[in-house]
């Protein structure tokens, strides 16, 4: 058996013993997630548009994602909506930087990976930078609005008749105490990720100004910030979405109400 | 910190305008960030028009087509010895640019010099990147501080700390050759716990079991790893496809997997404690065993979407290589191996952490906390 396999189905019966049903639709998402994203690299390797590829896929993403990891179906709609707005956003500012900052393709760093091969490629690597920076915060997006969708709907479930004022109020306390651990999350995953680099850099004694320039990093760094927009604008965006359907339902509710009594 | 809170309370005008300050003062820095060339020892050509000399199309062995451009840039140093001298620089590059990258004008580049009979010429050694990386890193901040004012600060604080102890042991692994990474990163992720966790939940026995829970669950994530490794011979393992890479791979790659995952089972540890504690706080009297349940509720829920952010963190940024080997007619089998294949490794192992993690943090909070004869009740 090879190592990727024993360790998916380790996973597996980890999250089915310890989550049950949840569990298996939390290890059917990364499954499907891995899958939109390897679809989504053959489509662009042939030639279709990379930007309307990612956000096909980001939606789908998204959408797996939020569904298959949450219980209560009117937050994780709620969540679903905010993290598409998110989605849009992130992509109006991710564009111009990406362009500005010229970090497509790759370093001089990368010249050992690339011996060899040809890079007549035939598509536009800017495209692939802006996509790879949507791409790498979808998991980031969906984990906020989840996380405050959740919290909003169980302070609903306590008091029902929370005034809409607390309820968005409620929205930044929650968002405050995750905003702490999940800019480590983020902090730790991607600087974990390119240990290899910074330990070059060390090694070969950069100066300040050749890191700060530097492609590679320079995109890294980009990826980070845009993970930690994503999340910032994700707290109020999901806390405005559901005092937003909150408010609707009361009017409807209301609405029932007055009927009710005319009769 | 404190100096602030105290400062906070004596003046409310202070209290209610001190991020859009921060915002200011960070514009500026952006501003210094824009015209900064003189801090720089290279040569920095700003470019005041190009024009292209030639197009020719371009094609490899594989069918794949693209454009050789070359163009003439011109404009002004703007720094060092040579500043406001006029040049012309050649430049050329691929319609793609993957390797290679095209100019316009108004962008600001880098030079290496030459001196040949007298005559200065210049060929193009990089892009100047210092003031987009600026930018954005301003915007992130003032949108922190903005929307989240306290907690946003203490967010960035311990992004910081975190991010100069991490330079620091960067550092310290280079002076040693690399030998003992696992144990400089190994021990750096205890310490960057224990300082992350003092700064988001302060020191108290919350703190203590949240750091006992992340230690525990990323450690147990590595010795399965481990153990799976050697059951597989670590068959499908290619640390031949590791980038970067300047030491031996294979502790490398096991400390960038533990960096990489510490963060999502703090964050999640840090969930499932607080909301036991609050829970305990509600209701007194709730048992070590309904404790136990309800975060594995909680955790259960959370389990899910953190995998996923770090499988997207991992495994995103290998698109552009990815893309690469299969424009080069590789097939998606080896195209994957040599790309994606370390990432989804780390992902599965950051995965498995993540699930152990849930019933460590239930296992030690209803210990702690839970039934008539918990070891938090006894020693009081």
């Amino acid at each position: 058996m090879g190592t990727i396999t024993a360790l998916g189905l380790l996973l597996l019966i980890a999250m089915v013993v310890v989550g049950g049903g949840q569990g298996l639709q939390a290890w059917l998402s990364l499954l499907f997630n891995f899958g939109a994203l390897f679809f989504a690299m053959v489509l662009m390797a042939f030639h279709f548009s990379p930007v309307l590829v990612t956000l096909i896929t980001g939606v789908m993403v998204l959408a797996m994602t939020i569904f298959l990891g949450g219980n209560d179906s009117n937050s994780t709609l709620v969540a679903f909506y905010a993290s598409i707005i998110v989605l849009l956003l992130l992509v109006v500012m991710i564009i111009p930087v990406e362009h500005w900052a010229q970090i497509q393709g790759f370093g001089q760093e990368d010249s050992e990976d690339l011996e060899g091969m040809s890079t007549v490629l035939g598509i536009n690597y800017l495209d692939i930078a802006i996509s790879t920076a949507i791409l790498s915060t979808l998991g980031a997006i969906a984990e906020a609005a989840i996380a405050i969708a959740a919290g909003l709907a169980e302070i609903l479930a306590q008091h029902p008749k929370i005034p809409l004022k607390n309820l968005q109020r409620a929205g930044f306390k929650v968002g405050s105490q995750i905003i702490g651990t999940t800019f480590n999350t983020l902090f730790f995953g991607f600087f974990g990720g390119f240990l290899a680099l910074f330990i070059w850099f060390a090694g070969v004694h950069y100066s300040l100004g050749q890191i700060l320039n530097d492609k590679i990093l320079v995109g890294e760094v980009l990826m980070v910030l845009f993970s930690m927009t994503a999340v910032i604008i994700t707290i109020p965006l999901t806390t405005w979405a559901t005092v937003t359907w909150e408010r609707q339902t009361r009017q409807h509710a209301l609405k029932l109400k007055n009927e009710d009594t005319k009769k | 910190m404190l100096k602030k809170q105290e400062r906070a309370a004596q003046s409310g005008w202070w209290y209610r305008w001190w991020p859009i300050l921060i915002v200011l003062i960070g514009g500026l820095a952006v501003l210094g960030v824009a015209h900064d060339d003189q801090l720089y020892q290279t040569p920095i050509l700003k470019i005041q028009s190009t024009q292209v000399v030639s197009q020719e199309k371009q094609s490899d062995q594989f069918q794949n087509e693209d454009q050789q451009i070359t163009q003439k840039l011109h404009g002004t140093i703007t720094n060092g010895q040579y500043q406001g001298r006029r040049l012309t620089v050649p430049n050329t590059y691929m319609r793609s640019q993957s390797t290679t990258q095209g100019f316009h004008t108004g962008q600001k580049i880098f030079l290496t010099l030459h001196h040949q009979k007298g005559k200065l010429s210049a060929t193009v050694s990089d892009y100047k990147r210092d003031v987009a990386l600026a930018f954005t890193a301003w915007l992130a901040v003032s949108l922190l501080l903005v929307l989240m004012r306290f907690s946003g600060l203490m967010a960035l604080v311990s992004v910081i700390v975190n991010g100069v102890l991490f330079w620091l042991a960067v550092s310290w692994n280079t002076t040693t050759q690399g030998g003992i990474v696992l144990v400089i990163f190994g021990g750096l992720a205890v310490a960057f716990a224990a300082l992350t966790l003092l700064i988001v939940i302060g020191f108290n026995q919350q703190m203590l079991m949240t750091l006992l829970a992340t230690v525990g669950g990323t450690a147990i994530s590595i010795l399965i790893a481990l153990a799976v490794f050697s059951v597989t011979h670590e068959k499908g393992v290619y640390y031949e496809s590791m980038q970067y890479v300047t030491q031996l791979p294979r502790p490398l790659f096991l400390a960038e997997t533990i960096l990489g995952s510490l963060g999502a089972v703090m964050d999640e540890s840090t969930d499932i404690i607080a909301s036991l504690m609050a829970l305990k706080t509600e209701k007194p009297d709730i048992s070590a065993k309904q404790l136990f349940a309800s975060g594995r509720q909680i955790g259960g829920e959370i389990m899910g979407p953190l995998v996923n952010v770090l499988f997207f963190i991992f495994v995103a940024d290998t698109l552009p290589l990815a893309v690469l080997y299969l424009k080069n007619a590789n097939s998606w089998g080896y195209t994957f191996n040599m790309t994606m294949n370390l990432g989804v490794i780390q992902s599965l192992i950051s995965g498995i952490g993540i699930v152990l993690t849930i019933p460590l943090a239930c296992g030690i909070t209803s210990l702690m906390m839970g039934g008539k004869f918990s070891w938090g009740r006894l020693r009081r």
